[in-house]
């Protein structure tokens, strides 16, 4: 047969979202491909320079919709930077908290979604259900489930509710039994192993020159972890592992998340106790109004001209669930960022794609794209 | 003993006998052996169709609620009680819907595909009994002719695919044609097992002959085999390639939708159905039961069909189970299972069943050779 060109996308089951690989097939191996992004563009970055610091927040939340709070956490550290702003020590650790709980709702999707590329139908819904279960803790104290507009530049919004800290430990004893589960319908069947073992590797010398980072890069034994390399938040004083496997295929980052999950587990439980011992507050005092007040009086164009805040430049970057997000705010005073700049994870991994899907069949397009976990929110911002 | 084509002579002569009494000149000449026959035929499959296309659509109901179990969900639930009518709504709405074919399609192809295909799926229901005397007619190579007709199916799945003009369905139809192939040949094979040990192609014969033993245990070899057979030909998880939703979109029927997509989704379920059909006829000793079950459980009106039904909604609760738990396998990993798994399994199979039944000749078990030796 010869070679044809097949749009997987941008309405396509295997996407996850608006984007579109373009595959050249020989029958049915890969010969080439080329994936097309930009579908999803809603220039966030060119909003921002627009928005008030704290309304670029709810932009935050649209960027990636599974990850919404790793992607507030990402704004805020770096505005505090530009702005010379101080959080609260609570809150700190309530950001490293509602992190790793971001991180466990967005592992859990990306497995759900993952099992489902590979035609297991009941882990999907096993997944969806764990992941109801986050949402509904996130709600409990942010009011949202998956736009939370609760981190703030200087803190976050709220403080915990009574009782928050017993509900959650409840939850993660439910997840940490749902985790086995997990491993046991995937690892525990051949066809899983016949399916995934060997695809898609991408070697560790690939992955730094690509610029691939996050689950792709630890699972080629890659050791880098920005929470532990470069620790921002409370994560200097939690301890935890950097999970990491060797072979760099399907399999090996289905390891290095679900060890992730449970890591994740480990650094909430330790981030929960500190929580019970040091109450206080969760917003700095004394930020300039504006921060606290997003709305400018409308008539009232003077308020343009408040130049008085000092200047400054602020740049942040975190390990988000997908890989390493950066942000850059550059602040020329005033109440709006005069330019934002986002690095997104997912767009690295996915341009990469030439390296880990070449050679394979279109068979095998779902579980490796699958196992790249892609958000296509963040990719096209 | 009371038989479906009995019911359905019953039926036309009542009916005409009615014709008649409106229309008295017309009387004896409605009432003609021939007339009654025909009628009869007519009726006869009418009552086919219209049972076996309920039992489908129960059998969708069955699978989505046994489904919903097996995923911590109900399934359907609001459309009547249980959601016992949701497929019939579905399937109204699906009937509601426009026909049309993309523009660059090929005409023929595309309509005459799904058509063939359901034709030849519903035509399998008037091979196979259900219980005594419960078909329409015993041939004595039934079996032969039911896999016959169960193999046409690759053929007219191609030409919808290759007519569709679209490349997920040109590569789901070659990746079926692939599969279906290649798993007809152990499906034989186990069933070349069955026929050496029950001496007989006929379905019918086949049943009585599992009087003392159901074959599914000197003969669980072929069994898994066929099983496994049945799984790829009906094309569900985890041999659910040729229509993989992850990659090629919804594979062979991608360009169907309303009636036609009704078609194969009916078409599809018609042959789950045989499928499970097959398994009981062939392994589980289809309507009877053991002799040491009591026989108030056997005795009631339409206990034969009764059973039957209740052994091939359990076979095809297996099929559901298979479905919830595995993922799916590739096409390659398929065709190399098929071909050097299967095939000697089911080779190995049938040397099994020539074992038994020379063992059963043996002079221990007080069995005259039946060769007439």
């Amino acid at each position: 047969m010869s070679e044809m060109w097949i749009n997987m996308g941008p309405q396509h089951p295997m996407t996850h979202g608006l984007w579109n690989l373009r595959v050249r097939i020989d029958g049915e191996i890969i010969l080439g491909v080329d994936p097309e992004m930009g579908y999803l563009h809603r220039g966030i970055e060119k909003i921002s320079e627009v928005r008030h610091y704290n309304e670029v927040i709810t932009l935050m939340d649209r960027t990636c919709y599974v990850a919404g709070m790793s992607w507030e956490h990402l704004f805020v550290l770096a505005a505090e930077e530009a702005l010379h702003v101080e959080p609260p020590e609570r809150a700190r650790w309530i950001r490293t908290m509602s992190d790793e709980f971001q991180r466990i709702a967005s592992h859990i999707m990306w497995y759900a979604a993952f099992v489902q590329d590979i035609g297991l139908m009941s882990p999907f819904l096993y997944g969806m259900r764990d992941r109801d279960l986050v949402l509904d803790l996130f709600q409990s104290y942010t009011g949202g489930r998956l736009t939370y507009e609760y981190m703030r530049v200087g803190g976050v919004r709220n403080d915990l509710p009574p009782g928050f800290t017993g509900r959650a430990r409840k939850l993660l004893d439910w997840l940490e039994a749902r985790f086995k589960e997990y491993d046991d319908l995937c690892l525990g069947s051949d066809i899983f192993h016949k399916r995934c073992d060997g695809l898609g590797v991408l070697s560790a010398d690939d992955c730094e020159a690509l610029g691939v980072t996050g689950p792709m890069l630890r699972s080629a034994g890659v050791a880098r972890d920005l929470r532990k390399d470069r620790p921002y938040s409370a994560y200097a004083d939690v301890e935890f592992d950097v999970a990491t496997a060797k072979a760099a295929d399907v399999t090996a980052r289905y390891l290095v998340r679900l060890e992730e999950l449970r890591q994740s587990v480990r650094i909430i439980r330790q981030t929960l106790d500190w929580l019970d011992r040091h109450p206080g507050p969760v917003l700095a005092d004394h930020l300039p109004r504006w921060l606290g007040a997003p709305y400018a009086p409308i008539g009232n164009e003077a308020y343009l001209l408040k130049r008085s805040y000092p200047k400054g430049r602020g740049f942040s970057t975190i390990e988000e669930p997908h890989g390493e997000a950066q942000a850059y705010v550059v602040n020329e005073g005033g109440e709006h960022p005069y330019r934002v700049k986002f690095r997104s994870p997912v767009f690295a991994n996915v341009s990469a794609a030439h390296k880990y899907l070449v050679g394979y069949r279109i068979a095998d397009i779902p579980p490796i794209m699958g196992s790249v976990d892609i958000c296509v929110g963040e990719v096209d911002r | 003993m009371l038989t479906l084509f009995d019911v359905a002579v019953v039926l036309a002569t009542g009916l005409l006998a009615v014709l008649g009494f409106l229309v008295p000149p017309a009387h004896d000449g409605l009432l003609q052996p021939w007339v009654v026959t025909a009628l009869a035929s007519l009726l006869f499959a009418a009552i086919l169709l219209g049972a076996s296309m309920i039992n489908t659509i129960m059998l969708i109901w069955f699978e989505r609620k046994l489904l919903g179990r097996f995923m911590d969900r109900r399934g359907a639930m609001h459309v009547g009680f249980a959601g016992l009518l949701q497929n019939f709504a579905d399937g109204l709405k699906l009937f509601r819907k426009h026909t049309f074919k993309p523009r660059e399609a090929d005409g023929l192809g595309y309509y005459t595909g799904p058509t063939a295909y359901m034709v030849t799926s519903v035509v399998l229901f008037g091979i196979l009994p259900i219980s005594s005397g419960w078909n329409a007619g015993s041939l004595p190579l039934s079996l032969l002719l039911a896999l016959v007709v169960f193999s046409f199916a690759p053929l007219f799945i191609f030409i919808s695919a290759w007519s569709s003009n679209n490349k997920y369905s040109l590569i789901g139809g070659m990746r079926s044609a692939a599969q279906m192939i290649a798993y007809e040949v152990p499906i034989l094979l186990a069933v070349v097992a069955v026929v050496v040990i029950s001496g007989s192609f006929d379905l019918g014969q086949i049943v009585t002959a599992q009087q003392n033993y159901w074959y599914w245990g000197p003969l669980f070899l072929a069994l898994v085999v066929f099983v496994a057979g049945m799984l790829a030909e009906m094309e569900r998880i985890p041999f659910d390639l040729p229509e993989a939703e992850a990659e090629l979109v919804e594979g062979w029927n991608t360009e169907y939708g309303g009636m036609l997509f009704a078609f194969f989704m009916l078409a599809d379920y018609v042959r789950a159905l045989v499928g499970s059909i097959l398994v009981v006829l062939l392994f589980l000793g289809g309507w009877t039961l053991p002799s040491y079950v009591p026989s108030a459980l056997t005795s009631f009106p339409l206990a034969g069909i009764f059973w039957f039904m209740v052994k091939t909604y359990l076979v095809f609760g297996l099929f559901v189970w298979i479905r919830a738990a595995l993922p799916r396998v590739r096409t390659d990993q398929l065709l190399r299972v098929g071909w050097m798994r299967m095939i000697p399994l089911s080779l190995l199979s049938v040397v099994l069943a020539a074992v038994v039944v020379v063992a059963r000749c043996l002079p221990l078990f007080g069995c005259v050779p039946p060769l007439g030796g």
